[in-house]
């Protein structure tokens, strides 16, 4: 892809929510198109913000404007009152571990991500993270709308204002620390059509079914990377689009558990980059994370499993395939 | 008792027993306010900042179906549901500040039972009240005779001395029948007289030509802490009741250097206007006088200042909104007003403040609403404006 078509996709698949205000018009496309709209928060452990982000969503994007079809609350096995708290402002709420259990459970918000493809009925599933305290109707519809209003696009990621520093007009726009030091420089080295993704890494973003269903889940933190490898490897850039949220208020996370993040999107990327031939023999990979602290001026090196694990496409199921199968007959 | 007295307490008796019906329908559309209530209570809205919140009160006025909400020249949002006969009109406002600056991290916590965070009490719940009950009147199937006017009035606190509340009602152009006044906190409150209140600010500075070496030379904060003793010793009257309060105090930043500036933040409240001139008097010849026996420069600025006013406590909407309390379990607290009230009954119009709910920790960040009470606290609001717009608080 030359300059001039990244700059070209950038602009016509680059949006910002405030092009979709008209909700009522999102409503009334999305019903034309006979599209029906699901909306997966996966859960563990976040009473404290998920109150307001059902509140919110299911008012204004529910009973409000009827924009989204089906509201489901997808939980690890939370210890505090995350269920109840959703279920009490009129979220359907789900333990990952009794969706498909002949499957068997793992932990992991991958896993709750891929689950909700079986256990949620719509065309599109919209996922947004629990942890978001400025939760707004654009987090949704803003994903949405390009999917209901652009047959050709299949997934849409979100990316926010992420002022890093700046003193004049021009303001660098990128994402988190782990998106400007790993990912972008893997994307820039072995896929730079997918640098055009702004955020890579955040974690709301909207889907087609038919695509969702069709490729495998890590279910830790590689599963938005893999999204992106996998869907590109099969359809391009083409089938992708982003959506200026503006801002996200989020848990600033601790460097130490950047680096385990990193470590596990590590596995993810160069198990792509084997399988699709861009790199050839490659010893076993290493699945555990190293790293050190010091206590009373000694250094003790710490040692975690990382493990990225993967689930198969949803469609290769069969539990799946026949729950389908009676929901369209 | 005449047959007219005889049919407005058989009509007051019919709304009184609808109550029971309102409280249960409201849970169902607990969403529609709390929405509009955690919307805007993130936005910081400070006493003359209050636009972005104002902004969000009239794309939200607009969506629950009024037709041309405005926002006037004194920076309030307002609207109107159009009532059956349109004659006159009957207000129901709710302050859109906060005591909170713009630097406060505004974000709600909404819990299973409870909202928490800053502002949500006062006075965000009232102003979502509000702005939403154009959609709880259609929920519960109500519509009214009278116009409502819907305000979210803004420079209600502090310094800005009502002057939202005060602009729009010298400048109102329908006639108004009667007022409520909506606040978060508490609920019980019963408000139909405002108290006349001072509010003012004495300044300490240090000259520049400041004696340090003479006998009693001191910093800021010795100084005033020598001016409040003065001022504490001035006697308050038991009758008519009075009352004092030292609301703010800033001096200084360091440990170890004496501040040359301090500033003393207080309010006189008094059931007798002629107690609040004479204690104003009183006030400007201490600082005056602290000011020549201490070589400082001392001076008194009246922020605000408003005269008593109100309608009796056996006025018709009184025991209406006493009845109505009753009926809905809530225990009436009379509490004279020192907010939007004063402006309202000033005017000449009716009217009184309610509470829709209980709250803790009043004004501090953590500031929470209980849920639960929210249901009968909108419940004696709506069925008191249709007992107005039945003409069944007039005297």
């Amino acid at each position: 892809m030359s300059d001039e078509e990244k700059n070209s996709w950038l602009e016509k698949n680059t949006f910002h929510h405030g092009e979709f205000w008209d909700i009522l018009k999102l409503v009334e496309e999305k019903e034309k198109k006979g599209l029906t709209i699901s909306l997966c928060i996966p859960t563990l452990n976040e009473e404290k913000t998920i109150g307001k982000e059902v509140l919110i969503l299911r008012s204004e994007l529910m009973e409000r404007y009827p924009l989204v079809d089906e509201f489901a609350v997808i939980d690890s096995g939370s210890q505090d009152k995350t269920l109840e708290v959703a279920g009490n402002y009129g979220a359907d709420t789900y333990l990952a571990s009794d969706i498909l259990p002949e499957v068997g459970d793992k932990r992991g918000k991958g896993e709750n991500l891929w689950k909700a493809i079986h256990q949620l009925k719509g065309d599109i599933i919209c996922y947004v993270d629990a942890d978001i305290t400025n939760i707004h109707p654009r987090f949704v519809y803003g994903l949405v709308a390009p999917l209901i209003k652009r047959d050709e696009v299949q997934y849409v990621k979100a990316f926010y204002d992420r002022p890093l520093n700046y003193s004049s007009g021009l303001r660098p726009s990128g994402g988190g620390r782990v998106t400007e030091i790993l990912t972008r420089p893997l994307f820039s080295l072995f896929y730079p059509e997918l640098t055009n993704v702004i955020q890579p890494l955040s974690g709301e973003y909207a889907a087609r079914r038919e695509v969702l269903e069709i490729i495998p889940f890590p279910i830790g933190y590689g599963v938005e990377t893999s999204h992106l490898l996998d869907l590109y490897h099969k359809f391009g850039i083409e089938a992708f689009a982003q959506t200026d949220l503006d801002r996200r208020v989020h848990r600033n996370q601790t460097t130490t558990a950047l680096g385990k993040m990193s470590f596990g999107i590590l596995q993810t990327f160069i198990n792509r980059l084997h399988a699709q031939g861009k790199i050839n023999q490659i010893p076993d990979m290493e699945t555990f994370y190293r790293r050190f602290e010091v206590e009373d001026g000694a250094y003790r090196q710490i040692v975690q499993e990382v493990v990225e694990e993967e689930r198969p496409p949803m469609i290769e199921i069969e539990g799946y395939r026949t729950h389908r199968a009676s929901l369209s007959s | 008792m005449t047959i007219a007295t005889q049919t407005k307490d058989s009509a007051l008796e019919t709304l009184l027993d609808d109550i029971p019906r309102q409280i249960e329908s409201l849970r169902l559309a607990r969403e529609t306010f709390l929405t509009d209530a955690v919307l805007l209570g993130e936005i910081p809205s400070p006493t003359f900042g209050e636009g972005d919140r104002i902004r969000l009160v009239v794309d939200r006025f607009r969506e629950n179906g009024l037709e041309e909400p405005t926002i006037d020249e004194f920076g309030n949002a307002n609207g109107i549901i159009p009532g059956s006969s349109g004659e006159s009109a009957i207000l129901v406002a709710a302050h859109a500040d906060s005591v909170f600056s713009a630097e406060t991290r505004h974000v709600l916590e909404v819990g299973s039972d409870h909202i928490t965070g800053p502002g949500i009490a006062d006075n965000s719940i009232g102003l979502a009240a509000v702005v939403a009950l154009p959609k709880l009147l259609d929920h519960l199937n109500i519509r009214f005779k009278n116009d409502l006017i819907l305000l979210a009035n803004v420079k209600s606190l502090g310094r800005a001395n009502l002057e939202g509340a005060r602009g729009f009602l010298d400048t109102v152009r329908r006639p108004i029948h009667a007022g409520v006044c909506v606040e978060g906190a508490t609920q019980g409150r019963l408000s139909y007289s405002g108290l006349g209140a001072l509010r003012g600010e004495i300044t300490l500075n240090i000259p520049k030509d400041y004696d340090w070496s003479s006998f009693g030379a001191a910093g800021a904060i010795s100084h005033i802490n020598r001016l409040i003793n003065q001022l504490m010793e001035i006697p308050l009257p038991k009758e008519p009741k009075s009352k004092m309060t030292f609301g703010g105090l800033t001096a200084g930043s360091s440990f170890n250097t004496s501040p040359k500036t301090g500033r003393l933040r207080f309010e006189i409240t008094s059931e007798g206007d002629e107690v609040i001139d004479d204690l104003e008097n009183r006030l400007n010849e201490i600082c005056e006088q602290f000011s020549l026996e201490t070589g400082t420069e001392v001076k008194m600025e009246t922020v605000a200042k408003r005269q008593n006013c109100g309608i009796p406590f056996s006025h018709p909407l009184v025991k209406a909104t006493r009845l109505i309390m009753d009926k809905a379990g809530i225990t009436p607290k009379v509490d004279p007003s020192t907010g939007d009230l004063n402006a309202l009954i000033r005017a000449g119009h009716p009217g009184v403040t309610l509470g829709l709910t209980t709250v803790e920790n009043l004004r501090e960040e953590n500031e929470t609403i209980q849920l639960e009470p929210l249901f009968a606290g909108l419940a004696q609001l709506i069925t008191l404006l249709q007992a107005i717009d039945g003409g069944l608080c007039e005297e």
